[in-house]
C-alpha cells in the first residue's frame, strides 16, 4: 500500500496530509505538527491576563477570541452588559467575519485554481475597509484590546457611527456589485468552478452550530462536547460523540436560509454549497450590522463594573470557521485551568475509525482535488496548535 | 545629512537600478491602476522621510527607493506566529503606498501570500536563496522555539525545524529584520512558563538583527526599516533593544493625545466612569504607554484610523521584551504589582500636578515617588 504525503500550506501555518490511493482517495489523515501551548501560559495569571493572551492564538481570527474570553469571565461573574455594548462587540466580531471570509476567497483558496495576483488586491482592497471600520470603534484590527468583561472600552460620539454606517455601506454595496448579489450570482465564484466539478467534496452532512445569538440559531448544547487527542499535535473535538461540520454552511443551513437550501438540495453539503455559504454569508451580515447600528442607543453605559468572583463557566460563540469554544475555572481571581476548542478541531478532526468531515470529503475524490477540497474548509493550522 | 550621505544614497540607488526587476508593470502604471496619481506618491515619499527621520531633501530618494524595491528580494519566513504581523503588513491597512511597495516588492518566498504549496513552495525558497545569495532581505515573523531541538515548530516535506530553517536562511541575508515581537523577543510563547523554549531570532544566530517588535507592529514601522535597508544599504540606527530609533526613539506617552490629561492630574478611575468618557488618562486602569517605546500615538493604525487607547483602553506595552509577563496584569498600574502594594499608586494624581511644575522628569520619577510608601507632596 502506497502513502502519499502531501503538505498543504498557505493555510496560516501547515498541515499534513497522509493519503493513501493512487488515483482516488481512499483514505486521508490530517496531522498538524505544531505546538504552541497557549492554555498552559494562562495558569495562575490573573484572569484579566486572558484578554490580552487568548487573541494571539490568531491573527486572522483574534478577536473572536477576545469576545469569547470576556464572554466566558462574565458569565462566571454573572455579569451583564448594556444592549450598546453588546452591538458593539457583535458588530466588529462580524466584520472580522467578513474580512476573513474574503481573505479566504480570494488568498487562500483561490489561487488552488486561478493564479492571478489581481484576487489578492482585491482582497486587500475589502479587507482594508473593513479592518478600518473595525478600528473606528476597536482602535485597531488584528489585535484590539477594547472588549472587556462588563463591555466595551469605546465611548463613541454619534458622529463616529456616522462614518461606520457610512463605511459599511460602502463595503456592502461594493460587495454586491463586484463579489456576490442578493440573488446569489458570483462570477468569480463560477470562475472558480470553471474546471472543476460542483459536486465532490461531500461532508458527513451533519451540521452544528452552538454559538447562536439573535442572527444565527443553535443546535447543541455545549456538554454534549467532548474532546480526544488524535495520532498528531491536535486534538479531535466531537459532539456527542460524532463528528460535525461546523461553519457558515452550517450557520446557513440552521438559519433555513432559502437561498442556500435551494442550492444545498441540488448539491447536498459539496465543495459548491460550502464555498456559496461562506461568500454568501457577509452579504448576510453586513446587512445585519447596518440594522443593528440603527438600535445602539449612545446614552446608555459602555461598561458595567461586574463583581468579582470565583467559578467555572464555558461559552460558545460563532467565530469565522464555525462554533469557538471557551472554558474557564477562576480560583482566588487566578486562572486555575483554561481550555479553548477552535472550530477547525471539528472540522479537521482525524481518525482512523470514523472519518471527520474533511476526511468524508476527501475520500472517494480524485487526487487532483485534494487541495480544493480541503482548503474549501478554511483551514487554520495556528488555531489548531493554540 | 551632509551632501555626502545624499550622494551615497544616489550612487546606491543607481547600482541597483542597474538590477534586473521583477515587476510585470511599470511602476507608474500600477499607481494608475490602483487609482492613485504621481502627487499622492511623492506626498506619501515625504510622509515617509519625515518618518524615517530625514530631511525632505530626501523626498524624491524615498521615491525612487520605492520604485526600485522590487530589485532586492524579500524572503518572509513564518515561524511559531499567528500571522498577526502578516495580517497587519499585506491586508488589514488600506492599499496605501505602504502596501502597494509591498505587494510590488520582489517577494521571493511568503509561505502565506505565495500561490505555491508543498514541494513547490521548498523549491521557490531554495531557488531564492541561491540565486540572490548574500543578497535578500530575511524577514522573519514569529518565535523560534529551541526546547527538544527545536522539534516544537517543524516546516515543510523535510520536517525542518524552525530553528534549522532561521539557521540556514541567515547565512547568506544580507539583512535580517525581525517583524513582531514574538521573532524579535519570543513573543507569547516565551511567557512564563515558556514550554517550548521560544527565542527571538537575535537570540539563536550570530548575526546583526533588526527588531521591529509590536503585536502586531504597524505595516509603516516595517517598511519603513526595509525601505532604509534598500536606500541606505545599511541597518538603521538602534536603541539597546535593537529597535530602529526612527520608529521606537519616543515613548507612547510623549506624544499621546490623552497627555494633557495626564499632566492635569485627570485619571479614568475605573472604565465606564465619566472620566472615561471624557477622554481622561488611563494610566490607572493599567496604560503601560509610560514604559513603551513605540509610535503608535503618531502613527495609528488602519489608515490612521485610529489606535488602542483611542479607544478607550490603555497601552498594553506589547512592543517591550517579555511584555506578557512584565507588563501584566494590564489592566492595572504596573507599579501595583512591582510594589505589591495598592497603596503604591496613590501618587498618580498628585504626581499628575507635580509633573506640571517640573516639567521633563518622567516616569523615573514617578517610579522612584511611588517607591516610598508615603511619599512627601
Amino acid at each position: 500500500m502506497k502513502i502519499n504525503k502531501k503538505i498543504i500550506n498557505k493555510i496560516e501555518g501547515e498541515a499534513t496530509l497522509k493519503i493513501t490511493g493512487e488515483e482516488k482517495v481512499e483514505f486521508a489523515e490530517i496531522e498538524f505538527w505544531q505546538y504552541h501551548g497557549i492554555e498552559n501560559y494562562l495558569k495562575n495569571r490573573n484572569y484579566m491576563d486572558a484578554l490580552v493572551v487568548n487573541p494571539r492564538v490568531c491573527g486572522i481570527c483574534g478577536h473572536s477570541h477576545l469576545h469569547a474570553t470576556a464572554k466566558v469571565i462574565e458569565k462566571v461573574f454573572d455579569a451583564e452588559i448594556s444592549r450598546k455594548a453588546e452591538i458593539f462587540r457583535t458588530v466588529t466580531t462580524f466584520l472580522e467575519i467578513i474580512e476573513n471570509h474574503i481573505k479566504w476567497f480570494y488568498i487562500t483558496i483561490y489561487p488552488s485554481q486561478i493564479k492571478d495576483k489581481e484576487f489578492i488586491f482585491k482582497a486587500v482592497r475589502f479587507s482594508s475597509k473593513i479592518s478600518k471600520a473595525i478600528a473606528i470603534l476597536a482602535g485597531q484590527f488584528p489585535h484590539n484590546s477594547y472588549i472587556i468583561p462588563g463591555g466595551v472600552t469605546c465611548d463613541p460620539t454619534y458622529m463616529e457611527l456616522m462614518r461606520l454606517t457610512d463605511l459599511i455601506k460602502e463595503i456592502l454595496d461594493d460587495y454586491l456589485s463586484e463579489i456576490m448579489d442578493e440573488s446569489l450570482n458570483s462570477e468569480d465564484l463560477e470562475k472558480f468552478f470553471e474546471n472543476l466539478p460542483k459536486d465532490i467534496g461531500k461532508g458527513l452532512n451533519r451540521f452544528l452550530v452552538l454559538g447562536g445569538n439573535e442572527f444565527f440559531k443553535t443546535n447543541g448544547e455545549l456538554q454534549k462536547v467532548t474532546e480526544e487527542k488524535n495520532s498528531s499535535l491536535s486534538k479531535n473535538a466531537l459532539y456527542n460523540n460524532e463528528f460535525y461540520e461546523v461553519g457558515p454552511l452550517a450557520r446557513m443551513i440552521e438559519n433555513k436560509d432559502l437561498n442556500i437550501i435551494k442550492i444545498y438540495n441540488e448539491y447536498s453539503d459539496s465543495i459548491y454549497t460550502r464555498m456559496l455559504a461562506r461568500v454568501y454569508e457577509p452579504v448576510y451580515l453586513l446587512k445585519n450590522i447596518l440594522t443593528l447600528l440603527k438600535e445602539a442607543d449612545l446614552c446608555e453605559p459602555s461598561f458595567i463594573k461586574p463583581s468579582v468572583r470565583d467559578g467555572k463557566a464555558s461559552v460558545a460563540i460563532e467565530a469565522p470557521r464555525g462554533s469557538l469554544i471557551h472554558e474557564i475555572n477562576i480560583v482566588n481571581e487566578k486562572i486555575n485551568n483554561y481550555n479553548i476548542i477552535v472550530p477547525t478541531q471539528f472540522n479537521l478532526a482525524s481518525s482512523k475509525q470514523k472519518p471527520s468531515p474533511a476526511q468524508a470529503a476527501l475520500i472517494g475524490n480524485s487526487v487532483k482535488y485534494i487541495d480544493p477540497i480541503f482548503k474549501c474548509f478554511d483551514i487554520c493550522a495556528v488555531c489548531m496548535s493554540h | 545629512m551632509n551632501e555626502a550621505t545624499l550622494q551615497k544614497v544616489k550612487e546606491r540607488l543607481k547600482a541597483l537600478k542597474k538590477l534586473p526587476g521583477i515587476g510585470e508593470k511599470d511602476f507608474s502604471k500600477l499607481l494608475e491602476d490602483n487609482g492613485f496619481t504621481r502627487r499622492d506618491f511623492l506626498k506619501w515619499s515625504a510622509a515617509m522621510a519625515v518618518m524615517l527621520g530625514l530631511p525632505t531633501s530626501f523626498t524624491p530618494l524615498i521615491a525612487e527607493a520605492a520604485e526600485v524595491s522590487d530589485r532586492l528580494p524579500v524572503i518572509w519566513l513564518n515561524l511559531a506566529e499567528c500571522t498577526g504581523c502578516s495580517e497587519s503588513l499585506l491586508r488589514s491597512d488600506a492599499p496605501t503606498f505602504d502596501n502597494l511597495i509591498f505587494n510590488y516588492i520582489n517577494l521571493q518566498y511568503h509561505e502565506t501570500v505565495m500561490a505555491a504549496a508543498g514541494w513547490q513552495a521548498e523549491e521557490n525558497l531554495k531557488e531564492g536563496m541561491e540565486k540572490f545569495k548574500g543578497r535578500y532581505i530575511l524577514c522573519v515573523e514569529g518565535g523560534v522555539p529551541t526546547k527538544m531541538d527545536g522539534s516544537f515548530l517543524t516546516l515543510g516535506p523535510h520536517a525542518e525545524t524552525g530553528l534549522e530553517l532561521i539557521k540556514r536562511a541567515s547565512d547568506d541575508a544580507a539583512a535580517i529584520i525581525s517583524v513582531g515581537t514574538c521573532s524579535s523577543f519570543g513573543g507569547i510563547q516565551a511567557a512564563a512558563p515558556n514550554p517550548t523554549g521560544s527565542k527571538g531570532v537575535y537570540q539563536v544566530i550570530n548575526k546583526n538583527v533588526i527588531n521591529v517588535p509590536g503585536c502586531p507592529p504597524s505595516a509603516k514601522n516595517i517598511v519603513g526599516t526595509i525601505l532604509y535597508v534598500i536606500l541606505f544599504g545599511q541597518l538603521p540606527a538602534v536603541d539597546n533593544f535593537n529597535r530602529p530609533k526612527f520608529a521606537y526613539g519616543l515613548r507612547i506617552h510623549d506624544l499621546c493625545e490623552r497627555r494633557g490629561r495626564f499632566d492635569a492630574g485627570e485619571f479614568v478611575e475605573e472604565f465606564g466612569d465619566q472620566g472615561a468618557k471624557d477622554g481622561f488618562c488611563l494610566y490607572k486602569v493599567g496604560c503601560k504607554g509610560p514604559y513603551t517605546f513605540n509610535n503608535c500615538s503618531r502613527e495609528r493604525f488602519n489608515q490612521h484610523t485610529s489606535w488602542p487607547v483611542q479607544a478607550g483602553h490603555g497601552c498594553i506595552g506589547c512592543s517591550e521584551p517579555d511584555f506578557w509577563d512584565s507588563m501584566s496584569p494590564y489592566e492595572e498600574p504596573l507599579a501595583n504589582k512591582k510594589y505589591d502594594s495598592v497603596v503604591a499608586d496613590a501618587t498618580a494624581d498628585s504626581y499628575g500636578v507635580t509633573i506640571l511644575t517640573v516639567a521633563g522628569v518622567a516616569i523615573a520619577a514617578h517610579a522612584a515617588l511611588s517607591a516610598m510608601k508615603n511619599p512627601k507632596e
